[in-house]
């Protein structure tokens, strides 16, 4: 089930992304979320470690390599 | 002592070749180091007319009489243009390439690199133009032609527009065929025992339909491509940006120190040179120079020229637009201990404009910073093994 909300960033390269997340993640106010799509490479190597800074990460699995992925703060 | 070798193939302005002079001039002399250097500028395409256009070609001939410079200009390129004889006659001391006696240009070309490289074992070329409408990758076919002539591995890096280069199909009816050009390349290489490392980068490949997503398998796969080419994720491009080996581009160069060169990684220069956001070279360089430095190779972004416009007021980017704001991927990443950013104060001054004072991190660089920069001494806490510079 796609969720309309969450953008897709599934043709950034890793370090598009992590810099993409971290435009978005410093605008974030605390309770809040971000949500896109990743392929299952940029969340082991991109979204995973924003877990070791003091945010919640969280995926699922929506299709074949394509993660909806939650970064909270 | 260092070598130092610059390919330049686009049209050189009166204001890049101020700088250039400037920077260029002070290594020659090393004014600041007392180091002595040997400078080679290789030039060739739109960049010959620099030599004959009344707003650059006073600071060629000052450049071309200093002992430590030697300026080498494309003999066929300049009889194409009709150049040979007001160039052969109005710069002292200028090396003209092509002649009966002499090496071609990029024979010669190869020949620097193998003294300023001792050792090495390839050669690469960044292409970032198109076939066609560039005639960039006729050269990139030719200097990769002498690298494998000179014994070394060949290596292509397709980058931005240079990824149209492994479109398959490819049938110009008045231009050298590029796709044909790095096919009987890749295979002569083969043929001579040597490997052919050349690939594209995923990303540039995808936004261009090179690179299309198999529903079935939720990975990308090569479309319309030839053979010769891969499609890779720029991070592992950049990893080959970590071996001891020169990278030629449309414009740029390398400085390597004598002597103990082979240490370590050589560091990287990027100069950001067109205006944000109309083309994709701002962006294109900055993620290159991003996603280097995050990979551990010391990374220098200069915005110079029109690229000083990077960081002019305060960009907002529409909702509905589709486009990185660069004065935030700028302000996110300055905390990227390996990566330090720039700006040319003089053509900040030239254009008279301002920029934004919530990037503090950019730091102010005059030509005689530039030239610390780019040519280190040996004593300077900035002193790297080798180091490869980039126009974007």
């Amino acid at each position: 089930m796609e969720n309309t909300n969450a953008k897709d960033f599934s043709e950034l390269t890793c370090t598009n992304l992590m810099i993409k997340l971290k435009i978005l993640l410093n605008k974030l106010s605390p309770g809040d979320t971000v949500a896109f799509y990743a392929t299952r490479e940029q969340v082991d190597n991109t979204c995973s470690p924003f877990s070791g800074q003091g945010y919640q990460v969280t995926w699922t699995e929506v299709a074949a390599n394509r993660y909806l992925v939650r970064i909270g703060k | 002592m260092f070598s130092s070798t610059f390919l330049f193939c686009d049209p050189i302005s009166g204001e890049r070749m101020r700088w250039l002079a400037g920077v260029i001039g002070t290594a020659g002399g090393q004014e600041h180091s007392g180091d002595t250097g040997n400078v080679k500028i290789f030039l060739t395409g739109d960049a010959l007319f620099s030599l004959v256009d009344a707003r650059t070609r006073p600071a060629w001939a000052t450049l071309s009489r200093l002992p430590s410079v030697l300026v080498i200009a494309d003999g066929d390129e300049l009889r194409l243009q009709g150049l040979a004889d007001p160039v052969a006659s109005g710069i002292p001391g200028l090396r003209i390439t092509g002649s009966a006696n002499r090496e071609s240009f990029w024979g010669e070309l190869v020949s620097s690199l193998e003294k300023d490289w001792p050792g090495t074992r390839s050669a690469a070329f960044l292409l970032c133009t198109s076939p066609y409408m560039s005639r960039v990758p006729v050269y990139m076919l030719r200097f990769l032609t002498c690298v494998l002539g000179a014994g070394l591995h060949p290596e292509l890096y397709c980058y931005l527009d240079g990824v149209h280069a492994l479109h398959d199909g490819q049938r110009p009816s008045e231009f050298e065929n590029i796709g044909k050009g790095v096919s009987a390349l890749s295979g002569n290489t083969v043929r001579a025992c040597r490997d052919p490392w050349f690939a594209a980068c995923s990303r540039c490949a995808t936004a261009r339909g090179y690179y299309q997503m198999n529903p079935g398998t939720g990975f990308c796969e090569p479309a319309s491509c030839i053979q010769d080419i891969a499609i890779k994720p720029l991070k592992e491009i950049l990893a080959r940006f970590s071996g001891f080996h020169p990278i030629a581009s449309h414009m740029g160069g390398w400085t390597v120190p004598a002597g103990d060169g082979k240490e370590g990684v050589p560091t990287l220069t990027v100069f950001i040179t067109h205006p944000p956001y109309c083309s994709e070279w701002t962006f294109g360089g900055l993620s290159l120079a991003i996603a280097a430095a995050m990979d551990g190779i010391s990374t220098n972004v200069v915005f110079i020229e029109d690229g000083v416009y990077a960081l002019q007021g305060n960009h907002d980017v529409p909702d509905n637009d589709r486009i990185f704001n660069v004065q935030e991927m700028i302000a996110v990443t300055t905390d990227i201990g390996s990566l330090s950013y720039y700006v040319h104060a003089p053509s900040v001054a030239d254009r008279g404009v301002s920029t934004t004072g919530n990037l503090s991190l950019v730091r102010e660089a005059s030509d005689g910073d530039l030239s610390r920069i780019l040519f280190p001494a040996k004593k300077d806490p900035a002193f790297t093994p080798a180091m490869r510079m980039l126009f974007f």
